[in-house]
C-alpha cells in the first residue's frame, strides 16, 4: 500500500462561458514513504493543481485519492485540514513566509495548530529545526532580513517541523539563483531523508528534478512517467520538456524515439540514480 | 484546550505585529469605554454629591428623627431631653444629637443684636456631614469647656468684624447670664445674605441659659437624631417610640426617617450616559469594521498559508473573530484603565460644584460592562470579516 496513491483523478472547472477546463485528465500516481519523486512540465500544464490534490489543499472531480490507504473523497473539511497539517509540509516558490513575524515565529507557525506536547513545546521544536537548517543564529531577525536562500531554508525548516510523512515542493529553488538552489534542494533531499518523510518536488529545473528517484511529465493534464538522463549540456525546459519531446518519455520510461542527439546518449553528468520510471 | 490557546496566540500575535492598525482602529473603542466609565463614574459622584447635600440637611439616610411635643404645649422640655439622653444610652447609639433652636443677643461690633442660632450634641456635625470653612466642630470635650464654643456662619464672623479664626475671636452672649463664647468654627453661608446665626453646644447653653425660646414658650423639647445601622432602624424606631411615650406622659412622640432620595435622576443620568456611550462605541466599533474588513483583504494570503499549515475553516473564522475580540477587550482595558487615571487626577467633585467627603467607590460594575460592551463590539466587528476569510479559497489564497 502506498503512502498516496491517485487513480484516474480528473480535475476540471467550468469556466464562465458554461465550458469545462480539464486541468488534469486520468492522473495516476503513488508515492510510497521515504520516496522522492519529481514532476516537471512547462506552465499551465496543471503541475500545481496536482500538488494541491495531493496535499488535500483541493479535491478531484473524478477519481480516487488514497492516502494510506484510506479514500480522501469523504473527508469533511475540518478532518481535511488536520490530515493537511499533520502529514504535509508546504515549500513554495515566493517562500511564503509571514510578514512581520521573525524567523522563530514563523517556524513555528504550523505548531500553533498542533496538539499538545508539540503545540506548548513550538518554540523549542522550531528553534532544533532552524538549527539544523542552519540558521540557529537568526531566529529573532525578520524575514525581510534574510537572503533568498535563508529565507527558503525557513521555509523548510516550518515545512518539517511539524515531521510531515510528505513534503510537497512546488518551485522550490525557482526564486533562487543556480547555486543557492542547489545548496537549498541538497538540504531538501538530506531532511527529507533524515526524517524518512517522502519529497514530491514540482520543478521546471531539471537538475532539481534530476534529484529525485521517479520523475514524471506533466503536459495538457496527463502525468507520464519519464526516463531523465542528463545531457551534455545545459538545456531550457522548452526543450526538455516541451512540445518537441527533447527529453525521452513513454509509458514504459524509456525514451522516446526523436530525442536530439546527445539525451540520452552521453550524459555528461552520471545518470541519474533510479532513472527508471 | 491547545486549539484555543493556540487561537488566543495567534490572535495576539496579529495584534502584535499590526500595531499601528490596531491602534489607530481602537481608538475609538478605548474611548468610548472610557466615557461609559469614566462618566458612570462621574454621575455615581453627582448622586454622591446631591446624597450628601440632602444629608447636610436631613442628616444621613437613615436617621432616625425623634420629635416629642406637649399635646398641652406646657410640657417640661427639660424632662424630654433627659429622656432622650436615656435612650441614647440604653440603646448605645454612637451617633446622636438633640437639636432646638432658640435666640440670644450677642454683642457685636456694631451693637446687641438678636442672633438665632441652633443648639446641638458634638454628633450632630457627622450626622448632618458638617465640614467647617474654617476651624473645627464641636467635640465631645466642647462640653465641659468652662466657656461655651460657638460654630458660626460667615456672615456672623464678618459681623464680628474678623477675616479668620486667627485671632481667636469671642463674642458676649447675654443669656441668663452673659458669657464671652469663643468662635471655634466657621461654616459658609448656606444662602446670599444669609443672616448671622451660630451653633452652641446644648449642654452648655443650659448651663448658660442660652436656651431661649423665640417665641416664649418656655423650654421646648429638642428633637434627637439618631444615626443608625440601616438594618435597625425600623427596630429601633418603635423602640424609641414605645420607650420615651411611656417616659414622658402626656407628650405626643414621633420618630421619622428622611424620604427620598436622587435615586431617579440617578437612574435618569445613568440611562443617558449609556445611550451617548453606547452610539460612540457603536461608531468605534464601526470604525473597527471598516479596517477589519480591508485588512483580511491584504492578508488573504497569510490566511492561504495557514490553512496549508492546517488550520481549519473554524479556526480561521474563529481566529480572526477572536482578534477583533481580543483587541477590543485590550482597548476596553486601555479605557477603564484611562478612566481610573482621570478620575485620579481630575478633581472631579470640585468640576461638578462640590466637594465630596465620601468619594464613592470606582464603579467596577460600569467598567466590567464597558468591558463587555467592547467584546461585544468586537465579535460583531470581527464577524464580517470572519466570515469573508472563511469564504476564501485555500488555493487561491495561496497564490494571492
Amino acid at each position: 500500500m502506498s503512502l498516496l496513491e491517485l487513480t484516474d483523478v480528473t480535475r476540471s472547472v467550468r469556466l464562465a462561458d458554461d465550458r469545462v477546463l480539464h486541468i488534469l485528465r486520468g492522473v495516476t500516481l503513488s508515492v510510497d514513504a521515504g520516496e522522492h519523486v519529481a514532476v516537471v512540465g512547462r506552465s499551465g500544464t496543471g503541475k500545481s493543481t496536482l500538488l494541491n490534490l495531493l496535499g488535500l489543499l483541493d479535491s478531484p472531480t473524478e477519481g480516487e485519492y488514497l492516502l494510506d490507504g484510506t479514500s480522501t473523497r469523504r473527508l469533511s473539511g475540518r478532518r481535511r485540514a488536520r490530515l493537511r497539517g499533520a502529514s504535509f509540509g508546504f515549500v513554495f516558490q515566493q517562500f511564503n513566509l509571514l510578514t512581520g513575524r521573525t524567523v522563530l515565529e514563523n517556524v513555528a507557525a504550523p505548531l500553533l495548530y498542533a496538539r499538545g506536547r508539540q503545540f506548548w513545546s513550538r518554540n523549542r521544536l522550531a528553534a532544533e529545526m532552524l538549527e539544523r537548517v542552519g540558521l540557529g543564529d537568526r531566529l529573532d531577525d525578520l524575514p525581510d532580513r534574510l537572503s533568498g536562500g535563508e529565507q527558503q531554508r525557513v521555509a523548510i525548516a516550518r515545512a518539517l517541523v511539524r515531521r510531515p510523512r510528505v513534503i510537497l515542493a512546488d518551485e522550490p529553488t525557482g526564486a533562487l539563483d543556480v547555486d543557492t538552489g542547489g545548496a537549498v534542494m541538497t538540504l531538501l533531499d538530506d531532511i527529507a531523508r533524515e526524517s524518512g518523510a517522502a519529497l514530491v518536488t514540482i520543478t521546471h529545473d531539471l537538475a532539481v528534478a534530476a534529484r529525485s528517484s521517479r520523475h514524471y511529465r506533466l503536459a495538457d493534464g496527463v502525468l507520464v512517467p519519464v526516463t531523465l538522463v542528463a545531457p551534455d549540456r545545459p538545456g531550457s525546459l522548452a526543450e526538455w520538456v516541451g512540445d518537441v519531446p527533447t527529453l525521452g518519455a513513454t509509458a514504459d520510461g524509456t525514451p522516446a524515439d526523436g530525442a536530439p542527439a546527445g539525451v540520452g546518449a552521453a550524459p555528461a553528468r552520471p545518470a541519474l540514480p533510479g532513472g527508471a520510471a | 484546550m491547545t486549539g484555543l490557546a493556540g487561537a488566543l496566540v495567534e490572535a495576539w500575535d496579529e495584534l502584535r505585529v499590526h500595531k499601528l492598525r490596531v491602534l489607530l482602529s481602537l481608538i475609538g473603542v478605548a474611548a468610548a469605554v472610557m466615557a461609559i466609565t469614566g462618566v458612570t463614574a462621574a454621575v455615581d459622584m453627582l448622586g454622591q454629591a446631591m446624597r450628601e447635600q440632602t444629608e447636610r440637611w436631613s442628616g444621613r439616610d437613615t436617621t432616625l428623627s425623634v420629635s416629642a411635643w406637649s399635646a398641652t404645649g406646657t410640657g417640661d422640655g427639660s424632662a424630654a431631653s433627659a429622656a432622650m439622653l436615656d435612650v441614647v444610652d440604653r440603646y448605645a447609639v454612637t451617633y446622636a444629637s438633640r437639636t432646638t433652636w432658640g435666640q440670644v443677643a450677642a454683642e457685636l461690633p456694631g451693637g446687641a443684636q438678636v442672633l438665632s442660632g441652633q443648639m446641638v450634641d458634638p454628633a450632630y456635625g457627622i450626622i448632618h456631614r458638617i465640614v467647617p470653612a474654617q476651624g473645627r466642630y464641636f467635640v465631645p470635650g466642647d462640653a465641659e469647656r468652662l466657656a461655651p464654643t460657638l460654630v458660626v456662619n460667615a456672615a456672623f464672623l464678618s459681623a464680628l468684624g474678623a477675616d479668620d479664626l486667627s485671632g481667636h475671636p469671642t463674642v458676649v452672649l447675654q443669656g441668663q447670664q452673659p458669657v464671652t463664647a469663643e468662635v471655634i468654627g466657621v461654616v459658609p453661608d448656606q444662602y446670599p445674605g444669609e443672616p448671622p446665626t451660630y451653633t452652641v453646644l446644648l449642654d452648655q447653653a443650659d448651663r448658660w441659659g442660652l436656651a431661649v425660646d423665640p417665641w416664649g414658650q418656655g423650654t421646648q423639647p429638642p428633637t434627637l437624631e439618631l444615626w443608625v445601622p440601616p438594618a435597625h432602624v425600623d427596630a429601633l424606631r418603635e423602640r424609641v417610640t414605645a420607650d420615651l411615650t411611656a417616659a414622658l406622659p402626656g407628650f405626643q412622640v414621633d420618630a421619622t426617617t428622611p424620604e427620598g432620595s436622587p435615586a431617579v435622576l440617578d437612574t435618569a443620568s445613568r440611562w443617558v450616559v449609556i445611550a451617548v456611550s453606547g452610539f460612540a462605541l457603536l461608531l468605534g466599533g464601526l470604525g473597527l469594521l471598516n479596517i477589519a474588513l480591508v485588512t483580511v483583504r491584504q492578508r488573504i494570503r497569510e490566511i492561504g498559508i495557514r490553512r496549508s499549515f492546517g488550520a481549519t475553516s473554524g479556526r480561521v473564522f474563529f481566529g480572526v473573530l477572536l482578534e477583533s475580540v481580543v483587541a477590543t477587550l485590550v482597548a476596553g482595558a486601555v479605557g477603564v484603565a484611562l478612566a481610573v487615571v482621570a478620575l485620579d487626577v481630575l478633581p472631579v467633585d470640585r468640576l461638578l460644584g462640590t466637594v465630596l467627603q465620601d468619594r464613592p467607590p470606582f464603579p467596577l460594575s460600569a467598567a466590567l460592562t464597558g468591558l463587555a460592551c467592547a467584546a461585544g463590539v468586537g465579535a460583531l466587528a470581527g464577524l464580517l470579516p470572519a466570515v469573508w476569510a472563511v469564504r476564501v479559497k485555500v488555493i487561491d489564497a495561496i497564490r494571492y
